[in-house]
């Protein structure tokens, strides 16, 4: 299998912006030729020879795993965009680490910084250690998030994951976040996605939620008020097939948001069930 | 005849907040070039003009940092370091711009363009969730003389404009009297919601006692019970559900409502997504009446300068310009940010005194770099500063255009000239551009 390794060979004054790393821009090229691709550092131009030490072979995008090792918190976009192959991360990672992927696997060995799989279309993103802000989210004025993929983070994410995430059961797409605890606005302005924690999360969770399912097996520290018990369930299905067991008190909402109203029965002012969100807490 | 010696100047701007009222009367000392008696501003718009008079405080020569005091050097000494110091940083902050007039402004873009470096205004650190929020929900909103005629509901949602804004009251807001509303504050009820027991609220019509940071679960619930919804709660942030029934019927009442939101929503807890939902719920009452929302904007031009760099970049602030083109990120871009993660080597503050309002820390890491610095008088950040570069003030000491803070254009006039040898905040920028281009070899 097709291997290329890259070792940091010193830290960049400003940050380091490395979109050109990913299996796709790598694919078929000798390490002569990948020394030599475009880094941006500050308003300077670089290479990626003068900040990584270049070794093993490259191959064809779809098998080709690139390794990375050294302290990498300086170096953003790794994987910016990449549609096939493997990209390991064998330290802390910058900002943007895998945004807009729609292919392919990403593992961070480390700690992420913001963005981490901003907008992601596919493909997978695991990370290890915490991940910062806006895990999954939509990149600013953006009204479709996520419409894809998997991320799982072992550890914490900061605020505002999985913003204005869009998934489609019709189109079988499902937006999914796995992780240990969340910040605040976890799945806000959500359409279709599907988040499971296992641990605490901060308050407004799944705030101007339209559809979608959130799945926390911790505690929440402040209940959006707009959103309203249906009952106990002792199994959740989950978009994507998966089945997760145990005692959870299920919530329907955001009632706030317009588009759930219209599902509201006026005769019983209860909640048709087919449509809305839902929200799971441990009870 | 007798020489005059007062001249009086009407229909001046006030170059304080973003109220830009435009009906004063400036009395100047013509002969000893002095502003001597400020009628129809506030208290603060009236210090302003004050301020502008030669003092102590006031730079009026370029002046150089050389062994910890300043020297004072020439126009093209001065500019030839600046710009020497511009042209070889490799990430360069350009900030301030909120108060100064939009023609400086877009010289700042053409020097972050330039330079490749980051430009930013004071709405990182005040209204730029605001922008953040119109971003991802859009806004209705109207101009200034629309809610004066026709609003008969005002909210004031975490905006305090007794003492940031005193005049709007007075001008569009409460006590004035507008064509459908012959009989000023008797025709319209004001709300203000807001933790503390501000002097706006005591004198509005309702005070909504917030609890601190919990004015999202509010507007959430509010927008839930607009709708008919049962809520589970009997209380939210610190407010009965009964209570929140009554302020749901006034606002469904009334005939033209606007919420006007300070710095209490969008620099409390949650930020731009108290803005978010709270323009979510204006859209939503649309259904039942018409309401509109506008922010308070503080400095005088913070609404031009996120229209001039919209304009010109495709973004209001936070703007990067690295990679040859604009890239927009508050947080990553975002000047309180950067510093706190120390990216910059070399900063050019106009007409801003970040020292007084950004974090201790992130002030540290500015001051640890070259610090140039376009203002008029003393302030903590000029006198930390290795270059001051001394500006006449806009709107007083010379004309150019401001943004109200909903968005009209209005002409500022010049009253009286700079003391001194006071460049405008364009001229200046002009220089550094042609210096750094000559620099830069372009
Ligand atoms: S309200 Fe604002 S614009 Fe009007 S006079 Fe006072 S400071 Fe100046």
């Amino acid at each position: 299998m097709p291997e290329i390794k890259l070792k940091l060979k010193k830290q960049p004054d400003f940050p380091l912006e490395a979109d050109v790393i990913s299996p796709d821009n790598l694919a078929g090229k000798s390490t002569a030729e990948i020394k030599n691709l475009e880094l941006y550092v500050a308003n300077e131009k670089t290479t990626i020879g003068e900040f990584f030490s270049v070794s093993g072979k490259s191959g064809d995008a779809k098998e080709l795993k690139i390794i990375i090792d050294g302290n990498l918190s300086k170096v953003k976009r790794i994987g910016e965009k990449m549609t096939d192959g493997e990209i390991i991360i064998n330290g802390n990672v910058g900002m943007h680490v895998g945004n807009q992927m729609s292919g392919g696997k990403i593992l961070v060995n480390g700690n992420a910084d913001d963005w981490a799989g901003a907008m992601l279309k596919g493909g997978e993103l695991e990370i290890t250690g915490d991940a910062g802000n806006y895990v999954g989210a939509a990149y600013r004025g953006f009204w479709k998030g996520m419409g894809n993929g998997v991320i799982r983070v072992k550890g914490k994410v900061g605020h505002e994951a999985l913003t204005w995430a869009d998934g489609s059961v019709v189109a079988k797409r499902f937006p999914t976040l796995y992780c240990g605890s969340a910040g605040s606005f976890l799945g806000m302005h959500g359409h279709g996605a599907t988040i499971v924690v296992e641990g605490d999360v901060d308050r407004c969770a799944g705030a101007d939620q339209v559809k979608g399912t959130i799945v926390i097996k911790g505690k929440v520290s402040r209940l959006l008020p707009s959103y309203k018990k249906i009952g106990e369930v002792k199994e959740i299905d989950l978009f994507n097939g998966e089945k997760i067991t145990g005692k959870f008190i299920e919530y329907s909402g955001d009632h706030s948001v317009k588009k759930n109203h219209n599902v509201i029965d006026k005769k019983t002012n209860k909640v048709k069930i087919s449509v809305n969100g839902r929200l799971y807490i441990a009870a | 005849m007798v020489e005059k010696k007062i001249n009086t100047v009407y229909d001046v701007v006030c170059p304080f907040c973003g109220t830009l009222c435009d009906d004063l009367e400036v009395d100047v000392n013509i002969k000893e070039n002095l502003v001597v008696e400020v009628r129809n501003a506030c208290q603060i718009g009236t210090k302003k003009f004050f301020s502008s008079n030669p003092s102590p405080h006031r730079y009026e020569k370029p002046l150089i940092k050389d062994n910890g005091t300043f020297k004072e050097v020439s126009w093209d000494e001065a500019i030839d370091i600046a710009a020497d110091i511009l042209a070889k940083s490799k990430r360069p902050l350009l900030y301030g711009f909120a108060s100064t007039e939009c023609e400086a402004q877009s010289k700042g873009v053409e020097l972050a363009e330039t330079l490749g470096g980051i430009l930013d205004n004071t709405a990182s650190v005040c209204h730029g969730p605001t922008l953040l929020a119109e971003q991802d929900v859009g806004v209705p909103t109207s101009t200034l003389g629309e809610y004066k005629n026709r609003a008969d509901l005002i909210i004031f949602w975490g905006s305090n404009p007794v003492h940031a804004h005193p005049r709007h009251l007075g001008r569009y807001s409460q006590f004035v009297r507008g064509y459908f509303r012959k009989d000023g504050r008797n025709d319209r009820f004001i709300i203000v919601v807001d933790p503390r027991n501000t002097h706006t609220a005591q004198i509005a019509d309702l005070h909504i006692q917030v609890n601190p940071n919990e004015d999202y679960e509010l507007m959430n619930g509010i927008r839930a019970m607009l709708r008919g919804v049962e809520l589970d709660a009997k209380m939210i942030s610190g407010i009965p559900i009964e209570k929140i029934k009554e302020l749901i019927k006034i606002l469904k009442e009334c005939k033209y409502g606007v919420i006007f939101f300070g710095m209490g929503l969008t620099q409390s807890l949650a930020h731009h997504r108290n803005i978010d939902t709270a323009i979510c719920l204006t859209r939503e009452l649309n259904d039942y009446t018409k309401f509109l929302i506008t922010p308070m904007r503080g400095h005088y031009n913070i609404t031009g300068a996120n229209t001039v760099f919209t304009w010109n970049t495709g973004y209001g602030y936070s703007i990067d310009f690295s990679r040859g083109y604009p890239r927009y990120n508050p947080g990553e871009f975002s000047s309180v940010d950067l510093l706190m993660r120390d990216e910059i080597d070399a900063s050019l503050i106009v007409a801003s005194d970040p020292a007084s309002n950004f974090p201790a820390a992130s002030v540290k890491n500015l001051f640890k770099h070259p610090l140039i610095s376009v203002e008029p008088h003393h302030t903590p950040t000029s006198e930390n500063a290795d270059i001051i570069l001394p500006a006449a003030f806009a709107g007083i000491e010379c004309e150019g255009t401001a943004y109200r803070m909903d968005h009209v254009p209005i002409r500022l006039r010049k009253v009286k000239d700079a003391p001194g040898e006071c460049l405008t905040d364009r001229e200046i920028l002009e220089k550094l551009i042609l210096k750094v281009k000559e620099k830069l070899g372009e």
